[in-house]
Parts: C-alpha cells; structure tokens; sequence
C-alpha cells in the first residue's frame, strides 16, 4: 500500500502537528472535494467484475481505476485480434495480438494506480455461471458489454435472486449508437447532493427566532445597524405583524402578497439597504408552507420503514432513520417538518448578526436532531453511526429510495412498448434497435445484420401491425452500417458515461440513472426509457 | 515497422464514418492544436490520436502533480515534476507511430504563438483551465479564422462548444463574471470574512515577505485617490515600508528568529498600529494583538470581540480594489452558474473531517504552523530561490497561508479554515474526476470532425448536468453576438519590424489613405486618437506593441466596424533598406454598419492627464468595444476558409446515407436547422 505512507510527513520536524495530507489525500484531492472520504471508503470497498475486455469495458475501467476502486477483475477468455490492438488504449498494440484480453488488459490499467488491486479471469463466462455462480455474486457490483442476451439474461437472474447479491451493468453498443442500465433491487442515497435547499422556516419561526425578531425595535434603531439586520430575521418579524392583522393568516392573494413587499420597502430609512431588498426578494418564503415535500412523505409510506423497527440486522440503517424522520413529523411541534437546517445562506448582514442568527439555528438545530435520535432509537436505531445521523438529518428534504426490476432486453411488454414508441419514437427506435441486435446476434452470432433482419426481429418484440417510425429506419440503418463496431471514441465517452452511474451508485451520493439511458453519438443526445 | 492493421481497420472506422472515406483519407494531413494536457487535455490527446488526427501540436505549461493522477492518466507517480506536455506525447505516441505529436512546454500567450502561428492548424482545441488563456484562444481562433472547440468542467457537470468566427457565438459574446474583488483596506485592515484573511496572506503578506522587492503601496495610492480614509491608508502605507528589516532577516543565512520577527510585525505593531486610530474602531470591533510567547507557552487567551458592522457578504467592490487572483471557475457560462449556486466545497465538510488536513488548528498549531513554513520559505531563499509566490501545490507556501491566515483571523474574532478549506479557497480549486472529462473530451472529437466537415448542422453546445433523466443536454448554437468586441471585428496581419515602424505610418498604411478619423487602441490602452497624436511618432516597439498584439482601429464616427491588427514578423529575407512593415494585401476592410451611428461620443480619455508614451501608467485603460455603440447589421457574408475538408459534397439529400464503405453524414453545408434537430434544454 505503497499510497497510503506519509513518508513526507514523518520526515518533518513537526509531524503529528502539521495539517499536511497523506499522499493518497494528495492523489485524490480534487475527487475528495465532489465526494468525501466517506464516498471515497465506498470506492475502496468496491470489488467490480467486469465482463469482457472490449474496448468499451476497458475505457469504463480506466475511469473506476483512477479514482481509486478497490478491486477490478477482467472476465474474458479470448485473445486479442488486431483489431482489438487498433482501437483498444489498454492493449500494448501489435505486441498484444494473440494474447489473452483480460490478461495484457489488467495488466495495463493496474499501471494507472498501484493503489488497486486488477486480476484477469480467462475462463468462459458461461461455464462459470454453469459451476461457480458464487464467484458471480461474490462482487460488489458486475459490469456487462455487449455479451450475448441469453448470458446476459442467466447474468440477471442469477444476481436478482437475493437482495444481497450485487448490482448489475448491462451495457450494448453499435457503432455510434448505445444504451446502458443498471439492475438493482433497491438504491437508497441519503446525499443526494440536491440544489434544492432545505426550508429556513420562517413561515413557521422556533420560539428562540420569533422572540429575537419581536425584540427588534426598527423604527429607533441606529441607522446603521438598521441595514444590518439579516432579512431571514425583517420577514419573521412582518409576517408576525401582518399575522396580527389577518386574523392569523399569511399573505395569500396577489394583492396582498404585493401589499406585504410594500410594508418591507417602507421600512427602509435609506434607499440603498440591501437587506431590505434582499427580504423583499425573499418574501415568498412567507407564504411557501415549510412542510414535508411530497417525495418525502411518499417514502414514508413504504413498507420497509414500518417494519425498520422489527426487522434483522439485513435491513439497511436507512430505513431505521426513515421511520423515525416520520415519527418526528408526526409528533414534533409544529408537526410536518423536518428537522431544523443548521446551515443559514449568505445573507446582507454584519458579523455579530450574522453569527447570532447563526447561533440561533444551530442551537435550535441541535435541539430538533436530539429529539430525532430518541425516535430514532425507539425505531431500532439505537446503534446508528453519529455522522450517519447528522448526514441524514441534514439531507432529509433530499433522500432518494429507488427500486428496480430485473433486467430484460426491451424494456416493457408489447403493448406498452408500442405506446412509449409513439410517445418517445426517437429514444425508443434506438433502445428497440440495439435489443433487436442482441436478439439477433444470440440467435445465430455470425448472423448477417440488415436493416430487414432488424424490422423482421423489432416486428417479435412490438404489437403486431404496428408501423414503425422513420426514426427505426435511422437507427437500425446506423446499427446495420457496423453492428460491431467499438469505436475509440464511442468507447471512451461511454466508459465515462457508464462509469460515472457505477460510482454514483457505490458511493451512494447523487442520483444514478433508472431505465435505459439511450446514447445517439451522431446527434449528439442521450434519453432515458422505461 | 509499423504494423499494417494501423493504417487500416477500427482505428480510422470512427473518423471515416463522420468525414466519409475521402476526407477521411485526409485526416493524417490535418494539424490540431491541442492546448492544455491536464484532465481533459489527457483524454482528447488519447481519442484524437486514436481517431487518426495525423499533425498534434500539445501545448502546456504546468508540470505534473501528484493530485493530477486521479484523472490525468497519462502520467504516472514517476512522472511528478516533469512537463505535462513533454510526458503526455511520449505515453501517447506510442500508441500510433503514424501520428506525430509535438509537445511544447509553454504559455500561450508567448508572442511566438502569433496569428500566423494559430492559422497554420485546421483547428484548435482548448483543454483549458483558466478563463484568461481561454479568452486569449478564443481572441486569437477569431482573429486567425481556425475553429476552435472550447469546453470546461467541473465535478460532475461539463460543457463544450464549438466556435466558429462569423457563425457561431464565439467566447467572449457573453460576458463572464470576472474574479470576485475587494476594497483594499478590508484587506488591508478591515476584514470580516475568512476569505478576507486568505487573501491577505496570499496576495499581500505572502509577496511583502517572500516575492519581488516592489512598492506596495501602488494600489494604496488609488484607493487615496479614490478617497479612502487618509489616516488609514497613511498608516498602511508606513506597514509596507517596515516590511524590510524583516525581508532582510529572511534572506539572511543564520539570522535569529526570523518568523518571530515577521510575526511580530504583522500580528502585534502592525495591529497596534491600527489600533492607535481610535475614529476606525467607533463602529466596527477592533482587532486583538497576538502575543507570540503567550501563545507559546499556553498563556495567551483571546477576548471574544463584539464586532461592529461589515459586511458578510464582503464582495461589494468599492474603490481601490485588491484583486484575488485571475484564475475563475473552469468551463463557462452554464457550468459556472450551476457551480455558484451549487455549494460542492461543502460536500466534504461534515463525512470527511477524518482526514488529516481537515482537522482545526488551534491558535498554537497555526503559530507551530507558521513558524516552520516561514522558516522553510526562508531556507528555500536563501538556497538562491529568487521569489516565492502562491501555489495550491506547493505545500510550503499554502502551509504559510493557512497558518498567516488563521492567525489574522483569530485577531479579528474571524472563524478559522481548515488547510483543506484554505487550499480550495486560496487556490480556487475545482473537484474534478475522470468519468467527466472522458465524456467531455468524446464529445469534443465529435465537433472537431464536425466543424473540419462543416457540417454546422450538427454542431451543438452540449453539457452534462445532474439531471438523472437527461445525462446530456444540447442546445443549437447561437450567431455571434453583434456587439461582441473580439469576433465583430474585422482581422488583418501586419508583418513589420516594431522597432522602426511607427505608429502613425502604420495606421496611415492601414486605412489606405482614406483619411478616416480613428482612434488606436492596445487591449485596453488608448495609443491615439483624432484630438491626440503625441505617440504617432513613436515606433510600435516603444509603444509595447510587438509581436502577437493587436493594434485596434475603432471608426471615430462608428460608421466602420473595429479593424484588429495582429502584428506579426517580417520575412527573414526582407530588404534591410525596404520599409519596415508590409501592409496586408487585400487591406481591412471593416463592414460598413448599415444605419447611421449615434453621434460619436467624445473620447473618454478626453481631459485626463496623458503622460509620456513609454509610461504604461499615463496610458489611459479604456474599454476599446464599449466606447463605440455597435449596430446589429453586419453585412460582411462569410467566406469559407481554405481547408482540405471544405470540399464539395455530393447530393445531399438526407442526412445520412448508406454508402459502399460506411455511411457518411450528408447535408449541405448551408442546410437549415431543423426543428427536430434542436433538443431544448429541459
Ligand atoms: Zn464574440
């Protein structure tokens, strides 16, 4: 573990005192800063199977050895061509030809990073789905290009069989057109680095708030401390006023949303207190109900937060904290929110005010998290990790729970296959294209690809009668140009592609892609079906 | 020998199929510039190679890093310190030996790499992470007429587009947001943010102790101007001169306690100082003075301040203005606007505190910390290191920074930062990953084969977001902005000797004795106008204007267009005793703008004081292109560069057509965008 010594740091006097990273920290700085070492731990536990050395496989390689993934291994059993040495950066070109793909592949992105472990496997992948399927769903995550759809189908259902087993790539690809999904059971991210900021709540002010912003004497205040007030703190204090004056009620109506603004213009004493303008721009928050976001209240209804409390140590922690973000709404006071943010924005303001509000929110914050944590471990959640936690509570206007299907070729049945054509003609030719390749190709692999095979093997998989769009005809004309084609720079972009969804989905953070992300490199488009 | 499957086969399929087979064949003459062998420029390096470009000129400045190998996966550990562009050639040659790749270890902005230079490519592709080298392309790719493709990245979302003079937008049509700036004395002596602090210490204390022996008070002098407090800017103006006892400490070999001595003056009579001046701290807190040996010996404990007003949001430039630092968020209009509001410097506050440069330091680690990178810089000076400025890389100089920051921050009853913070902070450092710039660099090679086919149809601006439904978006491209002041203008090149051709003749030459009224202009400098002829006498050279400038012809009346001039160098074989330029044949001509200008406004510089020529300081700075209202109607039609791939196509009659060796990408090059071409951003 050559990377993880601080050789540079112990030769300095003061070693243990100064803030100088390891050198693994150096090498992964710029990554570390989209991800964290708690994304970047997810990527070092990682051990990713990769099915077939193809020139796309290695390309989508290159991009989870560099970044630093824990294990990688090569499946392949044949022996590269000279065509392979032509398009293939990992091959070492005339002087690989003949040798085994998984082999010289391996050993060439392992140079990329002594930091990761790469072994070539040459059996055939068949007969280990025949006499090893352990070895299958002994991975983290299994990667598939361009395999033929029948081992891809066995692939599938071997590793949908248990919630356990590892998550599944299936990537097809012809000349300038391709596709990829992912198989997953269930894909929870709790940092879903969202650009939706949580709510301040000041439709809804904490007493400790609402009590500061009431103290506030505005009209015999020193002018300069008057364009200093933070406009969180001018909106909770009119809308407290206003309130007064209607009966309870926060602006609803456009008049009197513009009659609100007013009362905040007039309060400036000078015509250039930018807090002012910032509380007037802002106003809306006023009459945004601070409340549960649908999606949130939707996860809430799922199964698996009921039974959090009762189930085994297999249920993800999760599902455990997802429960008691709902006891939490149900019981808090005011009840459907969410915990309080600690996090204020930016805002016009000095910095004994800035840090007061600051101060109020933390405090406040911390309060609402403690409370949490008690629900939490009345909801079997008693040894959840504290940084967990706070990430938890810090993301919960953001959390995602997606659910998969097992893999197949097209994406739905007949029927609904030949709505969404007509909905989506362009992204669905080119998925229904590259499925009628596969379909053909495991037919018979040394099958002659036409444009009228294609259509004839489309025709199996639509409603029959159905008449196909002139964007099938472009689509299977582009496939049947060069149905095998592993273009250089086609591969490149979908190794980038491809591998950008796997470390969006080992490391939990961001949001991956759900369906068959389609890929037309002519023009230049991607789209999602099913 | 070169085997035979690398003249044929996959490698040239991908190419052959978007150029079709006979200009394809042609692909082994074209000559790319790449400029840039970081994350992106590794990357496109690799699939322009593959994809059969036969001429790569790779140009690069930096060296490599060892943070550079997370993505940049043509260098290797052995690799750290060497040239980005040396090492990037050597590893990817050898992949094809057919393609030759000339890499050059420079700056772009060398007065070699002139006009004459940018039009010997076909074109030019930016791998770029600087908005001042990409503006400087941009300006040159305009200017030469080559098409460029521009592009940029940052963590997860990128972007690229395709830009071409007189059709597309080209980089500068839209503004940028320049660099964030703050008034000096927040600086200087009244900060109230963390970054306040790292400025200070990176562009102010880090050059007055370790950089060029210069007077810093050049900037104190216009923020007076300007009519900033009086007794502030004298006392500052004093703490600047007093830096060179302790510059003299530093560079002296033996020479006791050099960093207390820094420190003392900058955390304790620099402080005092301030403090003397009682009116400063009526509505604001003041600041604390260190005490070195209390804070060593543990006895030292800071009174909390009750500050007084300042500004959280600290960007409100006033006058006088202290810069911090050129460099901006990589990539451009779309990509920066999701950057600013997307906070990704906080992704890792909370999970990664682990490691161990994201630890705080308390007041004594920072003074630990402060006197050993002190004495380290020191040490490098006297081992002959001339100057030392700021580099997020060099770890003796962020170390300084880190702990020169923190340290005026606890003065100030500012939060600290940890290093991890400060690095991404001083050194506007952008998260950056492999997956990203493979697709970025992918979808480069696909415009560049686009634009050398000029197929404009298919050109796009294309970005990668977030959005999990739509990985990538593409928009059409936009036609030049008509006010823009770097692809509106009408380019020529003047070859001449700037040290005997002056500028008056130039001009004269130029316009071809149409007597038109004018005013001259370089960058941003006013060289001559109508009411102000002292320089016309002056020859280029003392005017600073050599090779790989421009000279800048704007209409004094606005009925012309701006003609821009690139200076270039005379032919080694010109007569010694022929005139000392040649003037371009055809001459300039600037579009005729359609409807009449507005009444000329008077020159800017009108009233001001001009000092002599040879004094950059009495030249005045105006902006050339925002003097002149410019008019919509451009009447000039452009006219299709010479290059191989310009040459006729056959029937187009759809878009794609099957042919004998593959399809080929058919359409006119005139074609008009169809609707089901456009994919709106969603
Ligand atoms: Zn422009």
């Amino acid at each position: 573990m050559p990377d993880s010594q601080t050789i540079e740091s112990a030769t300095t006097a003061l070693a243990t005192r100064t803030p100088q990273p390891d050198t693994k920290t150096r090498r992964y700085d710029r990554q570390l800063r989209l991800w964290a070492a708690s994304g970047q731990a997810a990527l070092e536990s990682a051990r990713v199977l990769v099915i077939s050395g193809s020139a796309t496989s290695t390309s989508i390689l290159k991009n989870l050895v560099l970044p630093g993934i824990g294990h990688f291994t090569i499946l392949d059993h044949e022996r590269v061509s000279p065509a392979d040495a032509g398009n293939n950066f990992f091959l070492e070109g005339q002087s690989s030809v003949g040798k085994f793909r998984a082999e010289e592949a391996v050993r060439l992105l392992r140079e990329l990073n002594d930091g990761v472990e790469g072994k070539a496997d040459t059996r055939i992948i068949e007969q280990v789905l025949d006499n090893d399927p352990a070895f299958i769903t002994s991975f983290s995550l299994v990667i598939a290009h361009n395999l033929n759809e029948n081992t891809v189908a066995r692939i599938a259902k071997l590793l949908w069989e248990d919630e356990t087993y590892p998550s599944f790539v299936v990537v097809r690809s012809s000349g300038f057109l391709a596709e990829f999904s992912i198989q997953f059971h269930e894909h929870t991210v709790i940092e879903s680095h969202s650009e939706t900021a949580p709510t301040l709540r000041i439709d809804k002010p904490f007493p400790a708030l609402l009590e500061y912003a009431n103290s506030l004497d505005f009209t015999n205040m020193d002018p300069t401390e008057h364009s200093h007030i933070p406009y969180v703190v001018i909106l909770v204090r009119v809308l407290e006023d206003w309130k007064k004056s209607h009966n309870g009620a926060a602006p609803k109506t456009y008049e009197e949303k513009k009659e609100f603004k007013k009362t905040i213009t007039a309060m400036k004493v000078k015509v250039d207190e930018e807090n002012f303008d910032e509380a007037e721009a802002q106003a809306y928050r006023c009459w945004t109900e601070s409340s549960v976001p649908s999606e949130i209240a939707a996860l809430f209804q799922d199964p698996k937060a009921f039974s959090a409390a009762s189930s085994s140590s297999s249920t993800s922690p999760f599902f455990a904290l997802l429960a008691a973000l709902r006891a939490f709404t149900v019981q808090h006071d005011p009840p459907q929110v969410l915990p309080l943010s600690a996090t204020l924005p930016d805002m016009k303001s000095n910095t004994v005010n800035y840090v007061h509000l600051q101060t109020l929110y933390k405090k406040r914050a911390e309060e609402e998290k403690a409370q949490f944590k008690k629900y939490l471990a009345l909801s079997g959640g008693a040894g959840i990790d504290d940084a967990l936690i706070d990430s938890f509570v810090k993301n919960a206007h953001a959390l995602k729970l997606l659910r998969g299907r097992q893999w197949t070729s097209v994406h739905s049945s007949a029927e609904t296959l030949g709505n969404s054509m007509a909905m989506n003609s362009k992204h669905v030719s080119t998925h229904l294209a590259l499925a009628s390749l596969s379909s053909l190709q495991a037919k018979q692999a040394d099958t002659k690809v036409t444009t009228e095979a294609l259509t004839a093997e489309a025709a199996t998989l639509l409603p029959s009668g159905l008449e196909l769009p002139e964007e099938w005809d472009e689509a299977a004309g582009e496939i049947a140009r060069s149905p095998n084609a592993d273009l250089p720079n086609m591969a490149a972009l979908l190794g980038g592609l491809v591998a950008q969804e796997v470390i969006k989905m080992i490391t939990k953070q961001y949001v991956p892609i759900n369906g068959y992300c389609v890929v037309d490199l002519i023009e230049m488009w991607t789209g999602v079906v099913g | 020998m070169a085997p035979s499957h690398y003249s044929s086969g996959a490698r040239t399929t991908h190419a052959e199929a978007i150029l079709g087979p006979e200009l394809n064949a042609r692909l082994g003459d074209t000559k790319v510039l790449l400029v840039g062998a970081g994350g992106i420029g590794c990357e496109l390096l690799k699939n322009i190679v593959l994809t059969g470009f036969g001429h790569i000129t790779l140009l690069d400045l930096d060296t490599i890093d060892l943070s550079n190998l997370n993505r940049q996966f043509l260098f290797r550990k052995k690799d750290v310190k060497q040239s980005k562009a040396m090492v990037a050639a050597q590893t990817a040659a050898a992949f094809n030996p057919n393609v030759h790749i000339h890499p050059i270890h420079g700056n772009i902005k060398e007065p070699q790499f002139d006009i004459s230079w940018f039009q010997s490519f076909d074109i030019v592709l930016n791998a770029l992470d600087n908005l001042d080298a990409r503006r400087h392309v941009n300006k040159m790719c305009m200017a030469a007429g080559v098409p460029l493709v521009e592009s940029g990245t940052a963590g997860y979302l990128g972007q690229v587009e395709p830009l071409l003079k007189d059709r597309t937008e080209c980089f500068d049509c839209v503004p940028k947001p320049t660099p964030k700036s703050f008034p000096v004395c927040t600086i200087r002596s009244t900060p109230s943010q963390p970054i306040h602090c790292i400025v200070w210490s990176k562009s102010y204390l880090l050059g007055q102790l370790f950089g060029e022996d210069e007077d810093a008070t050049g900037e104190l002098d216009d923020a007076e101007k300007e009519g900033e407090n009086a007794q502030e800017i004298a006392t500052l103006r004093k703490e600047a001169q007093a830096f060179n006892s302790v510059r003299q400490a530093l560079r002296t070999p033996g020479a006791p306690d050099a960093a207390k001595l820094a420190f003392q003056k900058v955390f304790n009579s620099d402080i005092r100082n301030l403090l003397s001046m009682g009116d400063m701290w009526k509505s604001r807190s003041p600041p604390t003075v260190l005490d070195f040996d209390a804070i060593m010996d543990g006895s030292f404990s800071l009174q909390r301040s009750t500050a007084g007003p300042s500004n959280v949001n600290g960007n409100n430039a006033a006058n006088g203005v202290a810069s911090v630092n050129g460099a901006v968020v990589s990539g451009s209009k779309k990509t920066e606007q999701l950057l600013n509001g997307h906070g990704h410097a906080n992704a890792s506050m909370s999970s990664a505190s682990s490691l161990k440069d994201q630890k705080r330091l308390s007041l004594r680690d920072s003074l630990d910390l402060f006197v050993s990178s002190t004495n380290r810089l020191a040490a490098r000076l006297q081992a002959g290191e001339e100057t030392i400025s700021f580099d997020k890389d060099d770890d003796d100089t962020l170390d300084f920074v880190t702990a020169a920051s923190n340290l005026r921050s606890a003065a100030y009853g500012i939060e600290d930062k940890t290093r991890w913070e400060i690095k991404e902070m001083a050194g506007n450092i952008i998260p950056a990953i492999a997956t990203t710039n493979a697709i970025i660099s992918g979808l480069i090679v696909l415009q560049a084969l686009h634009l050398l086919r000029q197929s404009y149809t298919h050109l796009r601006n294309v970005h990668i977001q977030y959005k999990p439904t739509v990985p990538l978006s593409s928009t059409s491209l936009a036609p030049p902005n008509a006010a823009c002041a770097v692809c509106r203008d009408t380019y020529s090149v003047l070859l001449c000797d700037p040290a005997r051709a002056r500028l008056g003749e130039v001009v004269e030459g130029l316009l071809g004795g149409s007597g038109r009224e004018v005013s001259v202009y370089e960058e941003k400098r006013i060289l001559s106008d109508p009411d102000f002829d002292d320089n016309n006498e002056s020859t280029l050279e003392s005017l600073n204007v050599g090779q790989g400038r421009f000279l800048t012809i704007v209409d004094e009346e606005g009925e012309y267009g701006t003609i821009g001039v690139a200076i270039g160098a005379l032919p080694p074989n010109h007569p010694i005793d022929a005139p000392p330029f040649i003037l371009p044949d055809p001459l300039p001509k600037p579009a005729r703008k359609a409807t009449p200008p507005p009444p000329a406004t008077p020159p800017p510089a009108a009233g001001l004081k001009r000092s002599a020529p040879h004094d950059d300081d009495g030249i005045e700075e105006v902006e050339p292109s925002a003097k002149r209202t410019k008019t919509a109607t451009d009447t000039e039609t452009p006219s299709a560069p010479s290059n191989p791939f310009a040459a006729p196509l056959s029937s187009p009659s759809k878009r794609r057509r099957l042919e004998e060796d593959g399809l080929v990408l058919m359409e006119d090059k005139h074609d008009k965008l169809e609707d089901e071409d456009v994919i709106e951003i969603d």
